[in-house]
């Protein structure tokens, strides 16, 4: 069997996804018996134009973006979007709810119009080009990576889990967060992250977006029941751009 | 079998003991909550816990097992559990949910599996001392230790501090035996620990069932198309929170995964929940039970009717864990059987 | 109950695959692929028609796939299916060639009553879809002891010309003088391959047939959707439900009436099924 070559690419992200797969120690090893990598700004110098697989990392805030990932997309047989930014948007999309023309001067101020600070609204690579693979979250979890791999590697095709956090939240035993009262959006948000914050006595932020079929009427009810307002729930929900 | 009475000095020593001889698993606190973890020290023990977060089941049918191994060849081989372990603690509501699961595994085809587990279990039940805001095991008939089976010995703690420790079958005997002057009960002992089980039968009903158990499967029977299904069901997250933390449920999904030579690798099961929005979906996407009032309703159909046709009890302990983790409040057991009696 | 202390070191595991090899295996349509096995183990392995087996490609997972041969036609030990891809487990056995390995649990399931309710009874098989896969099975089995049986109508509908499945065998039974074969396509607008037989869904068939309702017992499989207007169908001809046979596909993963996912109300799909006499699920709600 060749090996697939692979690789990643990164937009408006902090990288965090990338560092967890850096970090992947062994399975990095195990990662690099069977993929050949052939692109990587973050951990390698060489570049290439075909692809089998592109990983792409951050979410599409400038024409430029459009553009690559459109030749991206030309040039790999598959496309993964890696982690929220990638899949969803993530958090720069809160920047949608503001006037463009706001944005930039707030975080630029006298500069907001120099040529190489042109950005526009934020946009989720599947708005943009046909994403095959989405490894949610923020950041993602290694070890879903791993099973994505290893399903593209087997001729599968991989799902990602359709179920709420909760269910992985308490085959991990822990303390649900609801019993703070504080608002969690585990009930409507997609496993695959072995409920992490809870584990570590936070609340579920819905870093790997909604499932189709969140009940978010419960939600609403159940922010009243723990004393939260509306606007609480709604600020909660923007956080990720998840839909 | 016999009987004996120690202090709480001699206890101490005796779980002590214990954790020398065996993988102990005993209830410790877990934030607020309390859980079944592996035990270091007796000090540790929280023998006065009003529930754990999840049932002891967890040992006997654990959230990820793995089944099978399969080699480069596809050749496959069982993997069992070898391992002796001893959980220090279970309630009686839990044992009895325990002995449920033992019918369910060893009917008709017997697994295997499951059984390395619990054939290498020792179990130590526990009267409840404290009673949980949502327990209601005394409505279930599973509120004491008189009331369950296929423990190995049975631990009540009395006013005075004492624990009487009973021996259920020899397994427990020897584990007697590791007290060497242990007193023999006085008949009043044996007394207070009759009233106790009497005080925990009225006190473990923090909500009331006002229907018997045994007419359970009846009154589901003419209830099918009741609409509390629908009303409740309008809030539920399809979580699975219910069904995870429930002793009873046994459920589970089945998964290969390959090692990174991508032809070895296992292949395991992990607990399912029958809540939850893929629990009936076939591959190509036919959903034999899409609604979420219909997989609300099948939970409390397992509970109350159809486990029940098959292993002749009732699949309910009462142990009130659903109640406490529904975030949308909306799966007390007790309330929804309730409702099915008044008239619509 | 009471637990023994002792563990036997030799117990059977109930989800432990047993090997068997690929003997056969082509495209019968885009998406259907026909596949001949054979058990490695030489003991004989019986199955009966209607039963399934759950076949494995390591690695990638088990599914619960019918049975399409009888043993009144099959080598010993040998057996055959018919897979459409759905998931990723019926994609890799889209991909087995001859030689290939697989794991096969079972047979798990009820039967086809082809030595009892069936015997000396008229036969009529209603077949939609990838239904006439199981079906095929008893339709062997009986034609292969056809003294046993009386008139046989073998109903089959199919989706479109280029959907057909077993189209060989589907002409030697209607050029059978002692078969009556029905056959009809859904649509038929592709140019390829020339359909001049009927048009129309399954149910348009039934009233061509001239059965005895007294006398005359069903086979019906097909999907989900099927069943209710056959059913309908049926009840107008005056046939007992008694005398109706389904074939009904659940999710399964462990096939030994653990893992949960089957239930049919409180009725295991993979024990109590998949053929079901339509008496004993007509009032069970979630069958149909």
């Amino acid at each position: 069997m060749t090996k697939p070559r692979v690789a990643i690419f990164d937009l408006a992200c902090c990288e965090g996804c990338q560092l967890q797969i850096v970090n992947m120690e062994d399975d990095l090893l195990n990662l690099l018996t069977v993929i050949d990598p052939v692109e990587w700004r973050e951990a390698m110098s060489d570049q290439s134009t075909i692809y089998d697989v592109a990983i792409i990392e951050g979410s599409i805030t400038r024409q430029a973006d459009e553009i690559k990932v459109m030749e991206i997309r030309q040039r790999a047989t598959y496309v993964v979007a890696l982690g929220a930014c990638a899949t969803m948007g993530g958090v720069n999309k809160l920047k949608n709810n503001f006037a463009i023309h706001d944005v930039k001067k707030t975080v630029y101020g006298e500069a907001a119009n120099m040529p190489h600070l042109d950005t526009f609204t934020v946009k989720a690579l599947n708005e943009v080009i046909e994403v095959d693979f989405e490894v949610h979250g923020c950041p993602i979890d290694a070890d879903e990576l791993v099973h994505v791999v290893k399903c593209l590697l087997s001729g599968q095709t991989p799902s990602a889990p359709t179920h709420p956090v909760c269910v992985e939240c308490k085959m991990a035993e822990n303390c649900c967060r609801y019993e703070y009262d504080e608002l969690c959006l585990g009930p409507l948000t997609r496993a695959g992250c072995d409920a992490r914050c809870p584990a570590n006595g936070f609340w579920c932020f819905g870093c790997r977006g909604f499932l189709p079929d969140a009940n978010f009427t419960a939600a609403r009810e159940m922010a009243a029941e723990h004393g939260k307002s509306l606007e609480d729930l709604e600020s909660k929900l923007a956080l990720f751009g998840s839909k | 079998m016999s009987i004996k009475k120690v202090g709480s000095a001699e206890f101490k020593g005796w779980v002590q003991s214990l954790i020398k001889k065996h993988t102990v698993y005993g209830v410790q606190a877990k934030e607020d909550r309390f859980a079944f973890d592996v035990l270091d020290a007796p000090e540790d023990l929280r023998l006065d816990y009003d529930v754990t977060i999840l049932p002891p089941k967890k040992y006997i049918q654990p959230q990820k097992e793995v089944l099978l191994t399969f080699d480069e060849n596809g050749v496959f081989e069982s993997v069992m559990n070898e391992e002796s372990f001893l959980i220090l603690g279970v309630h009686p509501y839990d044992m009895v949910a325990i002995s449920q699961m033992d019918k369910v595994f060893t009917k008709d085809n017997r697994d295997e599996h499951y059984m390395a587990y619990r054939e290498r279990a020792t179990i130590i039940v526990s009267d409840v001392q404290t009673a949980s805001k949502d327990v209601f095991a005394g409505c279930m008939g599973t509120s004491t230790g008189e009331e369950c089976s296929g423990h190995d010995v049975l631990l009540t703690l009395l006013a005075d501090g004492s624990s009487l420790l009973e021996a259920k079958t020899e397994k427990g005997e020897a584990l007697l035996d590791l007290i060497p002057n242990a007193a023999e009960p006085h008949e009043g002992d044996l007394e207070a620990r009759s009233a106790i089980w009497e005080s925990n039968r009225k006190e473990l009903r923090k909500h009331e069932l006002h229907v018997a158990p045994s007419d359970l499967p009846e009154l589901l029977e003419r209830s099918y198309d009741h609409p509390v299904w629908n009303e409740k069901s309008e809030l539920c997250y399809a979580c699975g929170s219910c069904n995870l933390v429930c002793p009873t449920c046994y459920c589970f999904n089945v998964q290969d995964d390959f090692n990174w030579d991508l032809k070895s690798g296992t292949r395991s099961r992990c607990w399912d929940s029958c809540m939850v929005s893929s629990f009936a979906k076939v591959a190509g996407d036919h959903d034999f039970r899409p609604l979420a009032a219909a997989r609300y309703r099948h939970r409390y159909y397992r509970k109350g009717k159809y486990v029940p046709d098959m292993i002749g009890e009732i699949a309910c302990v009462g142990c009130g864990r659903c109640i406490t983790s529904c975030t949308a409040k909306i799966a007390n057991p007790a309330e929804v059987y309730n409702c099915l009696l008044e008239k619509v | 109950m009471t637990i023994t202390q002792e563990v036997s070191t030799k117990v059977k595991d109930i989800y432990l695959p047993e090997p068997a090899t690929v003997l056969d295996s082509r495209l019968l349509t885009e998406a259907e692929i026909y596949l001949r096995f054979k058990f490695d183990d030489p003991k004989p392995h019986d199955y009966k028609p209607g039963q399934f087996y759950s076949v494995t490609i390591p690695g990638i997972g088990e599914a619960p796939i019918s049975i399409s041969s009888s043993l009144t036609r099959c080598e010993e030990n040998t057996f055959e299916m018919v897979v459409r891809k759905v998931g990723n487990v019926t994609n890799a056995l889209h991909n087995l060639v001859y030689g290939d390995k697989v794991g096969i649990r079972g047979p798990f399931g009820t039967t086809f009553p082809v030595d009892t309710a069936m015997k000396g009874r008229d036969l009529v098989f209603i077949c939609g879809g990838i239904g006439l896969v199981p079906v095929r099975s008893a339709i062997h089995h009986v034609l292969d002891n056809r003294q046993d049986y009386g008139d046989i109508s073998i109903l089959v509908g199919t989706r479109t010309p280029a959907d057909r499945l077993f189209v060989s065998e589907c002409e030697e039974w209607s050029k059978r003088d002692d078969v009556n074969f029905l056959e009809t396509v859904d649509v038929a607008i592709a140019r390829k391959p020339i359909w001049t037989g009927p048009v129309g869904v399954i149910t348009t068939l039934l009233p061509r047939l001239n059965l005895d309702p007294a006398k005359t017992t069903t086979i019906v499989c097909g999907p989900p959707i099927m069943y209710r207007f056959v059913l309908m169908e049926l009840r107008k001809l005056q046939l007992p439900n008694d005398q109706i046979y389904l074939s009904l596909e659940r999710r399964m993963k462990c096939g030994v009436g653990k893992c949960g996912h089957c239930q049919i109300n409180g009725k295991y799909a993979c024990q109590e099924g998949a053929v079901f006499k339509y008496s004993d699920i007509e009032s069970t709600p979630e069958a149909i």
